[in-house]
Parts: structure tokens; sequence; C-alpha cells
């Protein structure tokens, strides 16, 4: 075992902010070449006309899955460090829902807003811009929210603990949801082509 | 052969997807990660580390970080919640023994663990330094040394002229603490019944007391 690098301390505070920002850069360069730099693209999404943003989010899901359950069976990573973010139920379905909206509306979640600001588009500005000035808003009024933010408390909760299964289990049949998944959107993506040709003759 | 034909048929898409399936059906059989978290220690360096004692904090070390308010450790309380309550070292989480494989400490911190003699605190040093720990140390003689050296240290009656000094610092950084100096004078039975100070008295302006040490904010 010997990683996550930082928990064991290979590196301090100053170098893990480095380290941040390259991972960063990589995941902004490999948002736009997956074309999410483009609102159209995330919008197609959800008429169901391109599916490209399910399948590479699922993609980043199954291979980190994949990635990290094989170097924590290996012995390379411990799990037990990596970090996993508390539920709190009704607020996070509250934000998703939110976040769902201003995806549908915008085209952008926070992530490729910053692909799409960084190569030169302006509604992608503008979003930045709606960004941070809602994270000013919010840290403003966060005492008022705040009893509805620490609400229904779950910690640390992963699939295997909440279905109680097995999480050897678990990874298979994320795996052939993924696999599923794939299959059912390309199928989409050539129904909803077939459609559109049809439509034009 | 049959199958390395129609794997050559594959796109490469259909390949990943494969492979995917392979590795995820595969997981079934390895089981959990988590329980692989075993802990595992180098004895030859264990060995070196006990007889060395590098892995000790004196008190009056301990005492000197804190009227510096030095804030490049933790330092961990062993004892029950009733107990820390009563008295802690100023600074000092409490972390029951029981509870501190779930304990969020981090592997790159330094960590100095007390109880009230030495026992509990080597289980925990062990504990720690088996799960990876680096920088784990203990508070030599634990509580009661803390007591005896800092909080009520015993000062001889007549104080040879060169030892003043010493000695001098030594009731100073008592009273810091909220202790009282003895003289070697008064009775040594008295001792462990001098009422302790409140818990917690704040120590140098500098060194207010973490509250939950220092909680890293993580995640996106």
């Amino acid at each position: 075992m010997n990683a996550p690098f930082y928990k064991y301390g290979l590196f301090n505070d100053e170098v893990s902010l480095i380290v941040a920002v390259l991972i960063g850069i990589g995941f902004g360069f490999f948002l736009e070449r997956a074309g999410f730099g483009s609102a159209r693209k995330l919008a197609a999404q959800f008429y169901f006309t391109d599916m490209t943003v399910l399948k590479v989010m699922f993609t980043a899901v199954v291979t980190a899955m994949i990635g990290l359950y094989y170097l924590s069976v290996f012995g390379v990573v411990d799990l037990s460090l990596v970090y996993l973010t508390p539920t709190f139920l009704l607020p996070q379905v509250v934000g998703g829902l939110l976040l769902g909206f201003g995806f549908v509306i915008g085209g952008y979640c926070p992530g490729t807003s910053c692909v799409a600001a960084a190569t030169g588009k302006y509604d992608g500005w503008v979003y930045l811009l709606g960004m941070f000035l809602g994270i000013l808003v919010f840290g403003e009024l966060f005492p008022l929210v705040e009893k509805f933010y620490y609400m229904t408390p779950m910690r640390t909760v992963t699939l295997p603990q909440v279905l109680g299964l097995p999480y050897g289990l678990i990874v298979f049949l994320v795996s052939v949801m993924a696999v599923g998944a794939f299959a059912a959107a390309e199928w989409g993506e050539r129904k909803m082509a077939a459609k559109k040709a049809e439509e034009k003759s | 052969m049959k199958l390395f034909a129609q794997l050559g048929r594959m796109t490469l898409n259909q390949k990943l997807a494969a492979l995917l399936l392979v590795l995820g059906f595969l997981a079934v059989f390895l089981g959990d990660p988590y329980r692989r978290a075993k802990a595992a220690i180098d004895d030859k360096e264990l060995a070196l580390i006990v007889e060395k004692q590098v892995d000790h904090v004196s008190a009056e070390e301990l005492a000197d970080w804190i009227i510096q308010g030095r804030a490049d450790y933790r330092l961990i309380d062993l004892r029950s919640e009733a107990e820390y309550a009563a008295y802690h070292i100023p600074t000092a989480e409490n972390i029951p023994l029981t509870e501190l494989p779930n304990a969020e400490l981090m592997r790159n911190e330094k960590i100095v663990l007390y109880s009230e003699g030495g026992i509990h605190s080597a289980q925990a040093w062990f504990l720690l330094r088996a799960k990876g720990y680096k920088a784990v140390y203990m508070l030599f003689g634990g509580l009661e040394e803390w007591k005896d050296k800092i909080l009520f240290p015993v000062i001889p009656a007549d104080v040879p002229p060169a030892e003043e000094k010493r000695y001098a610092k030594m009731a100073e950084i008592s009273r810091f603490f909220g202790g009282t100096p003895q003289t070697s004078g008064e009775t040594m039975t008295q001792r462990p019944n001098v009422n302790l100070p409140a818990p917690a008295p704040v120590a140098a302006p500098s060194a207010a007391p973490k509250p939950q040490g220092k909680k890293k904010k993580e995640g996106c």
C-alpha cells in the first residue's frame, strides 16, 4: 500500500495544488476532445440525438471503478483513505435537480462551462460569471439554508453498503449496466438519425 | 482460433466493452478491497525505533510545543470522554482507543498520543504504525508523567545556585498550565489529590486550543 500519495505524505499541500492543476488541465483537455466545449453537443443529450455525454461519463465511471478496484485488490491503493463525499440525501437530490435545470437551460455543467470559456465561447464565460456570483450569494445566504444543507445525513455510503451486496458483485453489475447503456445509446442514436433522415425526405 | 478471428473483427469499442465485462466478472471472485487493507509492520524498523526511543516525546518537550503554539502536530487523548472532560492537556483532542481505527487521522500528520500511563498509548502507537502512519509519537510516561513533571514538579527547598534558573523555569511552566510547583519539604502523598486545573486552560495567546484539529476540505 503506498497510495493515495498525498495521504501517505509523499508530497505536501503546496505540491498537491500543483498536482491538482495538472489533473484539472488533463480533465479539461479530454472534455474538450469529447466535444464538451459546445453547448449544442451537450444539449443534444437531452433530446437523445447524441448520447456522447452518457457514453463519456459512464466510461469515466467504469474506468475509475475497475482501476481503483484492481489497484486496491493488488494492494497498491488503500481504498479506505480515498475521500468519499458524505451523503445528505434530500439537499443533494434538490441540488442535483437544480444542476440538471441549469444544464438543460444553458447547455453546460460547471466543468464543461470552464472548457467552453477556455475555448473562447461567450456563453461559457456567462456561465463562469454566473457560477461565481452563485457561489457568492450562496455563501452569504448560508446561515439561512444551513439547516437544510445538513438535512438527512447518511455519512459516507457506498453501493455495496446500501444494497448489502458483495463489493465484487457490484463491480460486475455496474460493468454490465455500462455495457448495456452503451449498446442502448448507440441503438437509440441510430434510431434518432433514421427518424431525422425520414423527416428530411 | 475461431475466437481470435472473431476478436479481430470486433471494433475497438467492442473490445473495450468485452474487457470491461471480463474484468467486472473477475471482480465477483476477488472480493472486497476494503477487507484487504490489512495491517503490516516492518519488525526490524520497529525494533530500531524502540531501541533508539525516537518514538517518544517527553513531557517537557510537549509543554514547550504547547507554549510555543506549534500547530504541526495533533495531540490525541486516548482516554474515555469522561476522563477527558475532567482534565486533558491543553490542545488535546479526545479519541478513545476503541475509536482510533475509525478516526480521521492522516498518514502525513505528526501524531502525539497519550493515555493515563503508557500502556494504551503504546497499543495505539502500534496500531497506527501497523496501519502505515509514519509519524506517531507517545508522550513518555503518559498523563502521570505530565502531572509529575509539568503540573506538580517537585522543587527542592534549597536550590543550588547553578540550578536556580532551571527550577524557576519549571515552576513557571507549571503555573502556565495551571499547576502548582511542590517543594520537596511538603508531603508527597498530597500530590495526587491536588486540584487539577480546569479543563483546557487557554494556553499562550498564539496557542488557541484547536477544536477538532485541522479538518481538510476535500472533494469537488
